[in-house]
């Protein structure tokens, strides 16, 4: 007895393989939506402070996402041929600049401190955003 | 020899150790566990963080051996997945940072 293969829909792969484009596309837009509120609603001690957090975590998640690719390339075989202490020396500098704009900001801020924070949320934000959206689309196939 | 020596350095840890008991205490006393609770709830949340990350990152490279056509599938997730996990640790910080500072 064999099991059915399962076969994709064009339209879903296309869906998902757009999905990294949108969420990186979000967080560029909503540091562009979110700053002028929290400026109002705060002050601009707290916006900048989020602005710092986006950039770090726009940073943080390219350097995920380029790690993660890495290690696929080295998995599957293929790709080009990438230095291994590139990517280490990389994944750690992302650690020094993430400590050394936390500690900046430390030292400046108290209040900005908060909007730091809620910067660093900023992939999380947009991938419950993409979320809500995937299931939308789902929904919309009929899955 | 050897013996005596230790009980001599027991001692001498024992006496280091005790020095606060001699100092003037504070009047209110009651917060100085906060610290040491968020020392080792950040230090827990950050070791199950990176256990949790390697488990999924394993399960991820395993998947890509068997299947490498399903690549980009298990590529995108495994970035959401980490994303998600690295936000856990994030959630202890600012909790953390909020009870102590």
């Amino acid at each position: 007895m064999s099991t059915p293969e399962i076969v994709p829909s064009p339209e879903a792969e296309a869906f998902y393989a757009n999905a990294y484009q949108r969420i990186v596309r979000l967080m560029i837009i909503l540091p562009f939506v979110i700053t002028p509120l929290l400026w109002v609603r705060f002050n601009r001690h707290v916006a900048f402070g989020f602005i710092a957090g986006c950039l770090i975590a726009v940073f943080n998640f390219y350097w995920l996402k380029r790690s993660v690719s890495f290690l696929a390339d080295r998995v599957t075989s293929t790709g080009r041929k990438q230095s291994a202490t590139g990517v280490v020396m990389g994944f750690l500098l992302r650690y020094f600049l993430i400590a050394a704009g936390a500690y900046g900001i430390f030292k400046s801020s108290a209040a900005s401190v908060y909007g730091l924070f809620a910067g660093l949320f900023l992939p999380v934000g947009a991938i419950l955003i993409e979320a809500v959206y995937e299931t939308y689309g789902a929904l919309r196939r009929g899955f | 020899m050897r013996k005596t020596m230790m009980y001599v350095f027991m001692v001498m840890a024992f006496m280091l150790l005790a020095m606060p008991v001699y100092a003037q205490g504070g009047t209110a006393g009651g917060n100085w566990g906060i610290p040491i609770a968020a020392g080792i709830g950040m230090g827990i949340a950050s070791g199950l963080c990176g256990l949790g990350q390697g488990r999924a990152t394993a399960s991820a490279a395993e998947a890509m051996a068997r299947n490498p056509g399903a690549r980009p599938g298990i590529q995108f997730v495994l970035i959401l997945g980490l994303a998600l996990i690295e936000s856990l640790a994030l959630y202890t910080l600012v909790i953390i940072f909020m009870k102590v500072g």
